[in-house]
């Protein structure tokens, strides 16, 4: 009881991550998209130990969980083609570009650090197909044109100018 | 795009990704040297990863909507792909501790609604208990009816009492004077409605004259009469039910009496012994009763 309790208040330190990461895989369809998705994330998981219907050995196997849950809820609201705004950066115009899949599996590696077998395990997939994703998305970002010279201070300054305040 | 026959490019991706072990990683690492355009492939995916997480990064880093918050501890998950995904859970309350205050405020809420009911259902009760007792006492009240008449009746006599203790004495105490007698009769007619100034030389009362005073309800006549040796009577009537018997009544050396006769009220005051008055009222009732042609 204590060790789920523990699991599930743990949890709340993913949210930011889980922030970001729904961000991204929106890829500019609203950071309310992505917002009631970490939520209903969040609380379906929290729900799902508690009821020990999940029984994850650790935080870290709770945060795959957590993750795995978002995907399918993005996957099921969002569908393949978010239509981000015309002010965002390059990169989100070239994450819409991606397909689902590709998209949830290069954020996932790339942006969220998870290795392959973590990441194959969220999205669903077996290794090899999760790999292959990974390297089409990464294909396809660089043929869209992803800026050649200093994308990051780009990027940077993007998002700078455009925070969020409240 | 092009690994030597040793490195794939999922190697390169590997790379990338921290997923070599570090020997295969030192490989890689050395046929990157010698094929640049492999190198400039890995540079640009880190270059993704770095625009990526330049792009996302402050999202992390700005603090989780209060929705967020403790989202997970919530106790009211909503089923997967069911329901409305919540969007304005907002708590109004410390961040961090959302859910029980919640449930306490809910309580709060619910218990004072109880209260607002409860004092509702209390006020309507005792507004219930306060009307139905205003119509019990209304009801209980018209049998005793009669003291009102009888107040009424007695209010004539003290009327009569006082308008005779206001103008017997007055230098002027009639307004109109017996020599005028018809336009005294028409005065009354008009403001009293009855205009019969009866003739009670029969008992050694004159007329002086008379004028409209203040009645109980409406205008009163108040005629004046004088004895030879100077004593005044009044002669009060006003319009009113004829309902009470004669009565007589007698204070401060004043005598009263008072009868109904033809829809008025006629009260007698003098200074005169009673049996005078008594004589003089029997008099004046009898004149008011006689036909009119008598009088004119």
């Amino acid at each position: 009881m204590g060790r789920r309790a523990d699991i599930v208040a743990g949890l709340g330190g993913a949210t930011p991550a889980l922030r970001r990461y729904a961000r991204a895989l929106c890829a500019g369809a609203g950071p309310a998209i992505a917002d009631d998705l970490v939520q209903s994330a969040l609380q379906s998981v929290g729900a799902r130990i508690r009821s020990r219907e999940l029984r994850p050995a650790d935080l870290a196997e709770a945060r795959i969980e957590t993750y795995a849950t978002l995907v399918a809820l993005a996957e099921k609201k969002l569908g393949n083609a978010p239509v981000p705004a015309a002010r965002h950066p390059p990169i989100i115009h070239g994450l819409a570009g991606l397909a689902f899949d590709e998209r949830a599996v290069l954020l996932l590696v790339s942006l969220e650090g998870f290795g392959y077998d973590a990441a194959a395990r969220i999205v669903g997939a077996s290794r090899e197909t999760a790999l292959a994703q990974l390297m089409r998305a990464r294909m396809a970002l660089g043929a869209e044109g992803l800026r050649p010279v200093a994308p990051l201070e780009s990027g940077r300054r993007a998002v700078s100018h455009l925070r969020i305040v409240k | 795009m092009t690994p030597s026959a040793f490195i794939e490019e999922a190697d390169l991706h590997a790379l990338v990704d921290g997923e070599l072990d570090p020997e295969r990683r030192r490989k890689v690492e050395d046929h990157l040297l010698q094929h640049p355009e492999d190198a400039a492939l890995v540079e640009g995916w880190r270059r993704q990863n770095a625009a990526l997480r330049a792009a996302f990064e402050p999202v992390a880093l700005e603090p989780p909507p209060l929705s967020l918050r403790e989202a997970a501890a919530r106790p009211p998950a909503p089923p997967v792909g069911q329901g409305p995904i919540e969007t304005g859970a907002i708590h109004w309350g410390r961040p961090g501790a959302a859910p029980r205050p919640m449930r306490k405020l809910d309580e709060i809420r619910a218990s004072r609604r109880r209260q607002a009911l409860a004092s509702t259902l209390l006020t309507l009760v005792a507004g219930a208990a306060v009307a139905v007792a205003a119509l019990l006492f209304l009801a209980s009240r018209p049998p005793t009816q009669s003291p009102m008449l009888t107040r009424a009746a007695t209010s004539y006599a003290a009327r009569a009492g006082l308008t005779y203790a206001t103008y017997i004495l007055d230098a002027h105490p009639v307004e109109i004077d017996a020599a005028r007698r018809d336009e005294l009769l028409a005065w009354l007619q008009e403001r009293v409605g009855f205009s019969r100034a009866p003739d009670l030389s029969g008992v050694g009362l004159r007329l002086l004259g008379g004028r409209v005073a203040p009645g109980v309800a409406a205008p009163a006549a108040f005629l004046i009469y004088q004895r030879d040796d100077g004593a005044r009577v009044g002669l009060y009537f006003e319009r009113a039910e004829a309902v009470a018997a004669p009565s007589g009544q007698r204070g401060q050396g004043v005598t009263v009496i008072e009868w109904r006769a033809s829809g008025f009220a006629f009260v007698l005051v003098g200074a005169l012994p009673p049996d005078a008055m008594q004589v003089a009222a029997e008099a004046a009732a009898a004149a008011v009763l006689a036909p009119p042609t008598e009088t004119k």
